[in-house]
């Protein structure tokens, strides 16, 4: 299968310093992409890169396209919600749906005023007068109505609520996925979106920490809980991160025989925060 | 072309209240004013002359000159229409490439299937061609309701407002003429427009002060080297903006006659132009050597607009 997105040595520099440091990258079709990095990784930068916002060096292709200079274009397959803040603040609700309509060839009305019927929102009203958990259903809805291969979302539920939150990505999963399109999502409240990738990416430094399917995860890695007077013991096993909780020890592995952790203590599959922080702080490559 | 007029009419929502409240405003400036003239003339004293002196005094002139008379008038009126809409289209498009960096909705619409190219038209084209009509479609209804109110005050004073008034005027060629001095200056002013676009495209604040500085900057550099210089140089950037400004084809005045040169703005018009109201003068503007080079400092701003509208988003 083609890759919606396919990148070779993606570089972007600010200056002297590397916001994306030579990154090889395919991303097939039909997957969920957590893309996951602490802040300043070049998430957003890698991103913009993709959607034809910046400037970069090495080889990109997105759905075939070159995002640099054919960025129009490929819009018509491509949708992303940068954060909650960005829709115009004086144009009317009607008025977006318009010119979205017009715009995009893949646009379809009634769905979009099906899943606006659902909220609080109304057709006359400015996005002004929205509260931010509206703006965020409304521009959910304008992505839901269009017919698109690739939807990005970097960071869409900042600064709401938890009941926002949750339908967010609800909605997004029941109404939107499908087999044929492809979403990549950053955000750092990594627990509420494990549930629905498919596919992980950490990302550090401009540089890609890990990346493997939700599945390899499960099999290679691996949380190991034991007393204290057992943790030299799990230590020689060369754990990828060692952390205390309740004087109990916790150790990440990768890779290593669940038969030969299993008489130190208890098992358990790590969590994706775990595992991020086990690889941002342990330094895995 | 069914998507620029989507991104035309989404400047003309952004911008309702310059757009279509400013023309009317003055509309009704006009309104207002000939009412209280009006009220004025019969009610209080001012100095005897009244409504009726004024029709018998209509009456004497020749049918030739109530014509002129009004034809001048109604082009007079449109200076104020000209001058404001001059003012509305420079801070438009002075926020233009502006305000969506400056609020972050950049994003949104960089979301949209629309390239620069044509959002930078859409913009020029809402400069050029949109902004003339809303304020050409206003001043038409001003000058309707002034028709209107003109004819019941001659009619109550006795003169009959058809011969008088109504069959000497010649409105379409007003409107005709502040059409195509409009959309002349369209082109006239796109050195000026390219300049606004690209300093909106790249300010990173205060847009206004970047629009104005450089040229006033450079002027005084220049005007200060010429005055060290024993030769002078003929042409400085300040009174070539100078100039390119007072030989716009926009109506600016009222011309009685040929004299040749009148007043704009209480500033001489000069250069070679000639300045009568005709077309011929207008098209004579256009197809100059001024213009070609006009038009290349124009396609060099907007060219600089798009390089900035591309990276506007870099970080």
């Amino acid at each position: 299968m083609t890759p919606i997105i396919s990148a070779r040595g993606l570089t972007k520099r600010f200056g002297r310093t590397l916001a994306v440091d030579h990154i090889d990258l395919d991303i097939p079709p039909g997957r969920i992409v957590g893309l996951i990095g602490p802040n300043g990784a070049g998430k957003t930068t890698a991103l913009k890169a993709v959607l034809g916002l910046c400037t970069y060096e090495g080889e990109l292709s997105v759905l075939g396209k070159n995002p640099s200079t054919q960025r129009a274009s490929l819009m018509e397959d491509v949708c992303f919600i940068a954060d909650v803040a960005v829709l115009p603040r004086w144009i009317r609700v009607h008025q977006l749906i318009d010119i979205t309509e017009n715009l995009h060839p893949g646009f379809k009305r009634e769905r979009c005023m099906e899943y606006l019927a659902q909220t609080k929102v109304t057709p006359n009203q400015k996005v002004k007068q929205l509260s931010k958990g509206m703006v965020a259903q409304l521009h959910l809805a304008l992505v839901m109505a269009i017919d698109a291969k690739l939807l990005v979302l970097d960071e869409p539920t900042l600064g709401l609520d938890i009941i926002y939150r949750k339908e967010f990505y609800t909605n997004l999963l029941n109404d939107y996925f499908d087999e044929q399109r492809t979403i990549v999502i950053t955000t750092h409240q990594v627990e509420e979106v494990e549930h629905i990738l498919t596919d992980l990416i950490f990302i550090q430094d401009g540089r890609i920490a890990l990346e493997a399917t939700m599945d390899q995860v499960q099999e290679r890695y691996v949380e190991l809980m034991v007393k204290p007077e057992k943790a030299i013991e799990a230590r020689n096993l060369h754990p990828l991160y060692e952390r205390e909780l309740f004087g109990r020890h916790i150790f990440l592995y990768d890779n290593v025989s669940r038969d030969k952790l299993h008489d130190l203590g208890e098992l358990h599959t790590p969590s994706v925060a775990d595992l991020f922080v086990a690889t941002m702080k342990g330094g895995v490559s | 072309m069914n998507r620029l007029l989507a991104l035309v009419r989404r400047e003309f929502w952004e911008n309702k209240g310059s757009f279509r409240t400013t023309p009317l405003v003055i509309g009704g400036f006009f309104i207002v004013s000939m009412l209280m003239g009006i009220i004025n003339m019969n009610q209080f004293d001012s100095d005897g002359y009244t409504t009726s002196m004024a029709v018998e005094e209509l009456g004497k002139m020749s049918a030739e000159m109530r014509g002129e008379v009004l034809y001048q008038g109604m082009l007079g009126s449109s200076v104020m229409f000209t001058v404001v809409m001059s003012f509305v289209i420079f801070f438009y498009l002075l926020g233009a490439l502006y305000d969506d960096r400056k609020d972050r909705s950049i994003l949104f619409w960089k979301s949209l299937p629309a390239s620069d190219t044509m959002t930078i038209a859409s913009k020029l084209l809402t400069a050029m061609v949109l902004v003339p009509l809303m304020f050409l479609a206003a001043m038409i209804v001003t000058h309707l309701l002034m028709a209107i109110i003109g004819s019941i005050a001659i009619g109550m004073s006795g003169g009959n407002p058809w011969t008088l008034f109504i069959s000497e005027s010649n409105p379409f060629k007003v409107w005709g003429m502040v059409t195509a001095s409009w959309l002349a200056n369209s082109i006239w002013a796109l050195p000026l427009y390219g300049w606004l676009l690209l300093v909106s495209s790249f300010a990173p604040r205060v847009p206004l002060l970047f629009a104005t500085l450089p040229p006033l900057i450079f002027s005084v550099l220049q005007g200060w080297i010429e005055f060290l210089q024993t030769f002078t140089l003929k042409n400085n950037i300040g009174s070539m903006i100078k100039d390119w400004f007072f030989n716009s084809p926009a109506i600016l005045t009222a011309e009685m006659g040929d004299e040749g040169a009148g007043i704009a703005l209480g500033v001489p018009l000069s250069g070679h132009f000639d300045h009568a109201v005709t077309l011929g003068n207008m098209l004579d503007r256009l197809f100059s050597l001024q213009m070609l080079v006009g038009l290349a400092v124009a396609a060099v701003f907007l060219f600089g607009a798009h390089w900035f509208r591309r990276r506007a988003t870099e970080s």
